[in-house]
């Protein structure tokens, strides 16, 4: 019996012995998770329990040069996946598509596309979601069916509609190559893609903020930790006079519904400084459809579109400028003292130069007669012009077309511009290593044959001849509020000067002067506003000749008309207003005058401080569809 | 039938020991149940329910003298096989396992008494043999042990069925089983491993098993706990968070918190200095009962003690380790601490026989 119980106490204590090891090691053992570990588990449960939402911030407001906001923002919602906490990827893709009731396929191709991207990134599936769409996915998250879906409330670009697309650009996510060239951008980030969202991105842009929140196992939200509010982008007023801009706008509505013309452009500075007053292209498309992402098939669409809508005709549209050219041939002439302004040519309708017969276009009216410089410019004789280019020679009508604006960038703030073209000896030597022939120039004395220009350059043109020779930089910026209240944003400096006669720069404007303001053969007068002295230029540029015309039969009638252009300034001693319009298929200049007519009629009632003249309707402006050959 | 020396002879220490870790639970479960952004819960109220009962229990086995149970263990013994048969067939399922009988104000969970009835019937069946258990001994031991053993893993319930074995090995090893005799034991086990994971393991433990061996295989699933478990211990830290400030149960990235995992809770909000008080109360608890064994006045009343001490021990170790994501997930609760009744119960019934046997070590 006692060896029994020393034996029972001997296991006993045995028994003791093993179990106080075992609480040694289970003492050790949570030591080292404890305090050896401890850091990286409290990452580790840190990262469980906390989530940072970035909030967006709001882009910059844009105004117009009276301080109406023309561009603003709004609240939309998003709804994206964020993977950090996904625990059946397909069945959170199936279940979302079938919330929100769109193709699986789709969600899944959006998700595979931002697949490498870290977990906690949020993908967006639906930009600018229906409050249906936004219902649907809160009820299921509460539900916890969804709680890797989040619904963020993000503000989001308003345009006002087609207006000033090309001008305002618009605003999409970043691509990869975007990425790659600014280390500030990262994926999923809204920047602008074109116009001046694009250009005055870094000021628009504002701070993102961000805040952390604890959220439970499902992913619901607890409790904010800390919120770092977004800083809005700095608000910009451009240089644009929203009336004027509507005026330009309501005119070109009456033109497409008159059947006129569906293509154009115009723009309109002052020519003191180069402020753009108003600017348009047409056809135009609806930014706000890229501010709520746009889907493949309407950006495919916009991009094959025929009419080409997303092209900025007016600094990215190359056309001939026809007899709105004169001007820039005359000034050449008369600068470099091979004529006066009394030179007189006799106009017979037609003239042989180097063995060819060149047309003018009052031919089949007996021709201008003896014609001096101010009515050829007031009554556009081709024989005149024919003959000053024959005189002056290529390469001195390339300088002074230059000198204008012509054939050159205007340096505009606005991205892709084109450069037009004046040839020139040199020109030709380079790009087609050819000898320019004399016989070349004669169509280009009327702005035929190789000359092309863009619209922006052809307002530069008008603002040079109205302000005496100072090639202004056409601009939109005029001043930014970075929050501590406006700060102008000196003009760009001009990007030439040149001496003009003042003289001779008179003649030419009282042959504009004539074009508007005189009957008969002036082809301008549509544009005539009483008590203000309106000068300008009628053009008309072919597309296709005469005998391509009948080749061409098939075509529709509409796409071998002539394009129509107007180019002017005002009042003639003192312009405050230069600019141009251009009819793309407008048959011919006095359309385009027209359309300025508007223009200059709401740019003079605000300035005379009379009531607005109401928006212009198809048959208020009496249209003319004789097929001119002016 | 209580005669008031006795009272003298009650070991305090062990009794203040066992009720503050009685304390520590209801705490802990008021901590992770109380969610003031849902309706107040009151599970920490029906702990105090349950411990006031067990209390009762309590009193009943330890006023009682030990040889009376044991002397009606084989009656206690079939009631419990009885019992377990019939939660088998007319049981509530609750969570996939028939385990409950719905009492009106809880459910009782027969399989939680196994233990004690048990240890009863072994220390009986050994305490009555003298001299080393012969291999029939051990035979017959083991199929009482197998037959509550069987009906609880049927539930299923692997868990607690699992918990009989220490029981069988603790008295037969006190009663001075050879221990050739345990090697040979688990040379079997291991040798029956690969058998029981083909035929015997449901999928779910299965899954249990090899989520352990590798946790991140499985991160969403049956790991998850495991991994939840290790970041919910390790960001306590020294301190802890502070109570029912931890963010891992509170926000319920830890299942059932306020039941298997209460240790990590603890552990979470009170810190490695909080681990080491329960496990200093744990050891105590532990080693003080086996000096009743020792002090023992008769062997019946050593192996009735080592019965009743060998589950507890297991499930304490057992569910600490696994608390802190080092052992696979296992549906075993720690007991004193833990939420459910059954097992508090059945737990303070088992500590009750305890104190009896060292109480009435100088009785004839």
């Amino acid at each position: 019996m006692a060896e029994d119980r020393r034996k029972t106490s001997t296991r006993l204590t045995g028994l003791q012995v093993i179990i106080a090891g075992l609480f040694a090691v289970l003492a050790v053992s949570f030591w080292v998770l404890q305090v050896v570990q401890h850091q990286q588990y409290n990452e580790m449960a840190e990262n469980n329990h906390q989530r940072t939402i970035a909030l967006r911030a709001p882009r910059g407001l844009i105004f117009d040069r009276d301080g109406r906001v023309m561009v603003e923002n709004r609240n939309s919602y998003s709804i994206s996946i964020v993977r950090e906490h996904t625990k059946d990827l397909p069945r959170t893709i199936r279940l979302l598509a079938q919330v929100l009731g769109v193709d699986e396929s789709g969600v899944r191709t959006i998700v595979d596309r931002h697949r490498r991207e870290p977990t906690y990134r949020p993908i967006t599936i639906i930009q600018d979601a229906s409050l249906a769409q936004v219902a649907a996915v809160v009820a299921r998250r509460l539900d916890s069916e969804l709680p890797d879906v989040v619904v963020e409330q993000v503000p989001t670009r308003r345009y006002p509609d087609t207006m000033g697309a090309h001008l305002f650009g618009y605003v999409g996510e970043v691509s990869d190559a975007q990425i790659a060239s600014d280390a500030s951008l990262k994926s999923g980030d809204l920047t602008g893609q074109n116009g001046v969202e694009k250009v005055y991105n870094s000021y628009l842009v504002g701070d993102d903020g961000a805040k952390r929140v604890v959220v439970n196992s499902v992913g619901r939200e607890i409790r904010t930790l800390e919120e770092v509010q977004p800083t809005e982008g700095k608000r910009l007023q451009l240089t644009i006079d929203l009336d004027v801009q509507k005026a330009i706008e309501d005119a070109f509505k009456a033109a497409d519904e008159g059947g006129i013309a569906s293509a154009g452009a115009a723009v309109v500075l002052d020519p003191r400084t180069g402020e753009v007053l108003g600017f348009t292209s047409r056809p135009s498309f609806d930014p706000n459809t890229f501010a709520a992402g746009i889907d493949r098939a309407t950006y495919a669409s916009l991009n094959t579109d025929e009419d080409k809508p997303m092209v900025d005709r007016a600094i990215q549209g190359r056309y001939s400028p026809g007899s709105t050219f004169k001007m820039a041939v005359a000034l050449a002439g008369l600068e470099e003292g091979i004529i006066t302004p009394d030179f007189k040519v006799y106009c017979p309708g037609h003239a042989n130069f180097y063995g060819r017969e060149f047309h003018c276009w009052s031919d089949r009216k007996g021709g201008h007669g003896s014609i001096d410089l101010r009515r050829a410019i007031a009554e556009s004789c081709d024989v005149y012009f024919y003959t000053v280019a024959n005189m002056v020679g290529i390469d001195k009508i390339n300088k002074w077309a230059t000198a204008l604006g012509l054939g050159v960038m205007s340096g505009i703030d606005l991205p892709n511009e084109v450069q037009g073209l004046v040839p020139s000896t040199q020109w030709k030597l380079e790009k087609q290593h050819e000898k320019w022939y004399a016989g070349e120039t004669i169509s280009v004395g009327i702005g035929q044959g190789q000359v092309s220009v863009t619209p922006v350059s052809m307002a530069v043109y008008m603002a040079t001849l109205a302000n005496g020779g100072t090639r202004v930089t056409p601009h939109l910026l005029k001043q930014v509020d970075d929050g501590h209240g406006w700060k102008p944003v000196p003009a760009p400096a001009p990007k030439s000067e040149v001496e003009i006669d003042p003289e001779k720069l008179e003649a030419i404007r009282d042959g504009m002067w004539r074009v508007v303001n005189t009957g008969g053969w002036a082809t301008g007068q549509t544009a005539r506003i009483d008590g203000h002295a309106v000068v300008g230029k009628t053009g008309s540029s072919q597309i296709i000749s005469a005998q391509g015309r009948a080749k061409a039969a098939n075509k529709t009638a509409r796409n071998l008309r002539d394009n129509g252009w107007f180019v002017f300034f005002a009042p003639k001693d003192d312009p405050k207003i230069a600019g141009v319009v251009f009819l793309e298929h407008g048959i011919h200049g006095g359309n385009a005058a027209r359309v300025t007519h508007h223009i200059l009629q709401t740019f003079f009632a605000k300035q005379d401080g009379k009531p607005l003249p109401p928006p212009p309707t198809s048959e208020s402006m009496h249209w003319d569809f004789q097929d001119a050959d002016r | 039938m209580f005669e008031r020396r006795l009272y003298y002879h009650i070991d305090w220490a062990l009794v203040a020991a066992m009720f503050s870790l009685c304390a520590l639970g209801v705490t802990m479960i008021y901590s992770t149940t109380s969610d003031p952004t849902r309706a107040a819960s009151h599970l920490w109220l029906t702990q105090l329910y349950a411990i006031a009962i067990g209390v009762v229990a309590m009193l009943v086995t330890l006023s009682i003298d030990y040889r009376t149970f044991t002397d009606k263990s084989h009656w206690i013994y079939l009631a419990l096989i009885a019992v377990l048969l019939y939660v088998l067939f007319f049981g509530t399922v609750q969570m996939g396992a028939r385990r409950w009988i719905p009492l009106k104000v809880f459910n009782l969970q027969p399989s939680e008494f196994a233990k004690v009835g048990v240890a009863l019937v072994l220390a009986k069946f050994y305490g009555e043999n003298r001299g080393m258990p012969q291999w029939t001994d051990l035979a017959i031991g083991g199929v009482l042990t197998l037959v509550p053993l069987a009906l609880i893993y049927k539930e299923p319930d692997l868990g607690t069925a699992v918990v009989l074995l220490p029981v069988f090995v603790a008295i037969a090893y006190l009663a001075g089983m050879r221990l050739r005799v345990l090697g040979v034991a688990v040379l079997a086990i291991a040798l029956a491993a690969p058998v029981a994971w083909t035929f015997v393991l449901r999928p779910y433990q299965k899954q249990r098993i090899t989520s352990f061996i590798d946790p991140s295989q499985d991160a969403k699933g049956a790991g998850y706990q495991q991994i939840q478990a290790r970041i919910t211990v390790g960001s306590g830290g020294l301190t802890g968070k502070g109570f029912r400030k931890g963010t891992q149960g509170q926000l319920r990235f830890l299942p059932v918190a306020h039941n298997d995992f209460i240790f990590s809770v603890l552990a979470e909000e009170q810190g490695f200095a909080g681990v080491l008080v329960a496990l200093g109360l744990y050891l105590f608890v532990i080693l003080r009962a086996l000096e009743a064994a020792r002090l023992a006045k008769d062997r019946l009343g050593s192996y009735l003690v080592l019965g009743v001490l060998a589950s507890f021990t297991f499930q304490v170790i057992y569910n600490i380790t696994m608390s802190a994501g080092l052992a696979p997930v296992k549906g075993l609760t720690l007991p004193l601490m833990s939420y459910g009744g059954s097992s508090m119960i059945a737990t303070l019934a088992g500590f009750g026989l305890v104190l009896n046997v060292r109480m009435r070590r100088f009785t004839n």
